[in-house]
């Protein structure tokens, strides 16, 4: 609890509007540019990764209230926005986000996550819908024989694993352009510091 | 008309919250289709007194139609069930796929439009700072207050860099890898000057006692009147009159 | 003690090579305007975080000497205490904003409120600085949607309002033009009347002349000059610091150099005047 406490530095706490700002306003231009995916917790898992998992939740739940504001079935995703933010920043810590390749198995875990959470979501909460285009692939297997969490599960695979594992890449690409003395200042940011010019 | 609708949005926002919550959990304790049906035709009524009748329906529309619409296709085909109605090769509308449609989606309507309605009818303003009153760290209406302030600015921003690209050449039409393309060289520049900006946000809050233990005071005034008392004790008599009828009848 | 005490101050950012203060010793003392000069880089904006206290508190770093605020270590202040002491200012307007407020009035209201102040006398308050400032015309709109000029005016009100015993601003006046930078100096002069005590980045070196008690000169992190405004100014080597002297400063170093000295060298322009017109006569020069 005082760790967690510790985490919500007037800095870091800075950070959770900006990111809540850069997911709806990524997810929008997502939505003008018609790319089939999601990319709106981008600000989310910028926010994990430099500041920790809960800071990184609360900018990930902010996130789906607001969205909720215009579309209320993103209520329901909120868990999931929030997994996302605990599960990027607690790999952080880890060090799991300083290298290409471990930024795609941190990608793979977090996709993972957001499948086992959301697909009950979609079954209980929306019958196995989502009101997006992704729904014809959860009828394509729905016809095919199998029943509904089959389906809902291998459109989450589908759509979940691009949108994260492509999301944390934005991240990651995003966090290292930061400035050295920018990154200084927050609570996980030595782990983005350019070695080379710090020695 | 007009006193109707300064009498609903002048009602304290914790009231509101209380009617959108007996909006919310009422069709899920009453059994059948028939009033959760009725509850986004109510919202519609009291969002048409408030003066907010075309963003209500926007945003049912986009927000819920569209969702409304893919689970009736999903379940009505390929609900497990036996009474087909109509056929199509393979495919065919069964009785209790349709059942389990109207069912579910009258739940997510009445849940989903009491939740815009009061969106709608509430500002963030004051639901912040009745959060405050109710003793919700400042810190965390903050965060709520600024978000909603940050997003037109940050959408401008948006815009202009996309339309510095545009001269420049970057296509945003065109095929998938195109539009992914012209995604991050306008999202990187944006991402990166909004983040730069905390450290000096962190000392103007810093300089205006923001961090201070003191008890606060605000300009913004909210004051609970006797329409909310009214509004409060009718919405727990039928409550609790839907409670006796619901589980002791 | 009262006033500010800085003895033996270093300091060296976190990711830095290189100390950016150097042994730094000086004493403010309560109720005088310090201006604070130097090129770009020299450690001016730098020392004005350590003395607010923003260095060590938000800004790692190493640190080594103490800064005294009223005898006590900046460092030991409790926050809110020191908010109300020590008002802060700097250049960029576009941050300076709360972010949270719908007009220019709650917004220089938001420090009061989070000071605790009784609405009545926030709402007071606020107005008279709102009249003070001339900024009237402005109270209801958005304070997103203002002109920079019109930010720094709302962001100095916003910390003026919370009548701070010492003011640090860091080139306050930077997005305004030559007539709103006067209009700033007249109400920092205001403050230093009320008794305040004022710590001023500043490059517009004619209003330093007009206002400043005391110049401290920076470069490369170290107190290269300290003493009273007409001294410091009046000396043809402070230029070696990439500080500009006043016309009336050069003129008068000018006529030195042909063997015209007057009585003392002027910084400013009323004082010129003086000094000409007394020269003039000494010279039998009818004015």
């Amino acid at each position: 609890m005082k760790g967690i406490k510790k985490d919500f530095t007037l800095f870091a706490i800075l950070l959770i509007p900006i990111g809540v700002a850069i997911n709806v306003v990524a997810g929008e231009l997502v939505e003008l540019l018609k790319v089939p995916l999601f990319l709106n917790q981008i600000g989310t898992m910028i926010v994990a990764m430099v500041a920790g998992p809960w800071v990184g939740a609360i900018t990930g739940g902010v996130s789906k209230l607001i969205f909720g504001i215009f579309n209320p079935t993103q209520l329901a995703f909120m868990p999931v926005a929030m997994a996302s933010g605990i599960v990027v920043g607690l790999l952080a810590k880890k060090g799991m986000t300083t290298k290409i390749w471990k930024v795609a198995i941190t990608g793979f875990i977090v996709a993972l996550v957001a499948i086992l959470i959301a697909t009950p979501t979609t079954v209980i909460v929306f019958g196995g819908a989502s009101g997006t285009g992704s729904d014809a692939l959860t009828a394509i297997v729905l016809a095919s024989g199998k029943e509904i969490w089959t389906a809902v599960i291998t459109q989450k695979i589908f759509i979940e694993s691009i949108d994260k594992i492509l999301s944390i890449f934005v991240a990651y690409m995003i966090v290292r352009k930061m400035s050295d003395q920018y990154l200084a200042k927050q609570n996980y940011g030595h782990f983005y510091i350019n070695k080379k010019k710090a020695s | 008309m007009e006193k109707l609708r300064t009498f609903i949005l002048n009602l304290y926002p914790t009231t509101k919250f209380f009617i959108t919550l007996f909006l919310m959990i009422t069709p899920l304790l009453l059994p059948g289709y028939l009033y959760s049906y009725l509850v986004p035709v109510l919202c519609l009524f009291i969002a048409m007194i408030a003066g907010k009748t075309k963003l209500f329906v926007d945003i049912v529309f986009k927000g819920l139609l569209s969702i409304v619409i893919m689970i009736f296709l999903l379940q009505a085909f390929f609900y497990p069930g036996d009474t087909i109605l109509w056929t199509w090769k393979i495919f065919s509308i069964k009785q209790e796929g349709i059942d389990f449609s109207v069912q579910l989606t009258s739940k997510i309507l009445a849940v989903g439009s009491a939740i815009v309605l009061f969106f709608q009818i509430t500002k963030i303003n004051d639901l912040a700072r009745s959060l405050e009153i109710l003793g919700v760290s400042p810190k965390a209406t903050y965060v709520l207050s600024s978000a909603l302030n940050i997003i037109p600015e940050m959408r401008m921003h948006l815009l202009r860099i996309m339309d510095a690209q545009k001269t420049r050449g970057v296509e945003t039409e065109g095929n998938l890898r195109i539009r992914l393309k012209a995604f991050f060289p306008a999202l990187t520049p944006l991402i990166l000057s909004s983040f730069s900006s905390t450290d000096e946000k962190a000392i103007t809050l810093e300089s205006r006692a923001f961090t201070a233990r003191t008890k606060k005071t605000s300009l913004h005034q909210l004051e609970k009147t006797k329409s909310d008392s009214v509004v409060r004790v009718l919405l727990l008599i039928l409550f609790v009159f839907i409670l006796i009828w619901r589980f002791f009848l | 003690m009262s006033g500010i005490e800085i003895r033996n101050l270093s300091y060296q950012y976190p990711t830095g090579s290189e100390k950016v203060l150097h042994n730094i010793n000086l004493n403010i003392e309560s109720g005088k305007f310090y201006a604070f000069v130097g090129v770009n880089g020299g450690g001016k904006t730098t020392l004005c975080n350590v003395i607010r206290g923003f260095i060590p508190h938000f800004f790692k770093g190493d640190i080594s000497g103490e800064v005294l605020i009223d005898g006590k270590d900046v460092r030991d202040w409790d926050t809110s205490d020191l908010a109300q002491k020590m008002g802060f200012v700097f250049q960029n307007p576009f941050t300076q904003i709360s972010g949270v407020k719908e007009t220019v009035f709650d917004e220089i209201a938001f420090g009061l409120e989070n000071l605790g102040v009784e609405v009545s006398v926030i709402k007071q308050k606020v107005q008279e600085i709102i009249s003070l400032l001339g900024i009237g015309y402005i109270q209801d709109k958005n304070p997103n949607e203002l002109s920079g000029g019109q930010k720094q005016r709302v962001a100095l009100a916003s910390i003026i309002v919370m009548e701070p015993d010492i003011l640090i601003f860091d080139e306050p006046t930077s997005q305004l033009d030559p007539q709103g930078t006067e209009e700033i100096f007249k109400a920092i002069d205001i403050m230093k009347k009320k008794g305040k005590t004022i710590i001023l980045v500043e490059h517009k070196i004619e209003l330093i002349a007009e206002y400043a008690d005391y110049v401290i000169v920076l470069q490369d992190g170290q107190i290269m000059r300290q003493g009273r405004t007409e001294d410091v100014l009046s000396h043809e080597d402070t230029q070696d610091y990439g500080i500009g002297l006043t016309q009336y400063t050069l003129l008068d170093l000018q006529m030195r150099k042909h063997n015209m000295i007057t009585e003392r060298i002027p910084i400013t322009e009323s004082d010129s005047i003086k000094v000409m017109k007394e020269w003039m006569s000494l010279q039998g020069v009818k004015a």
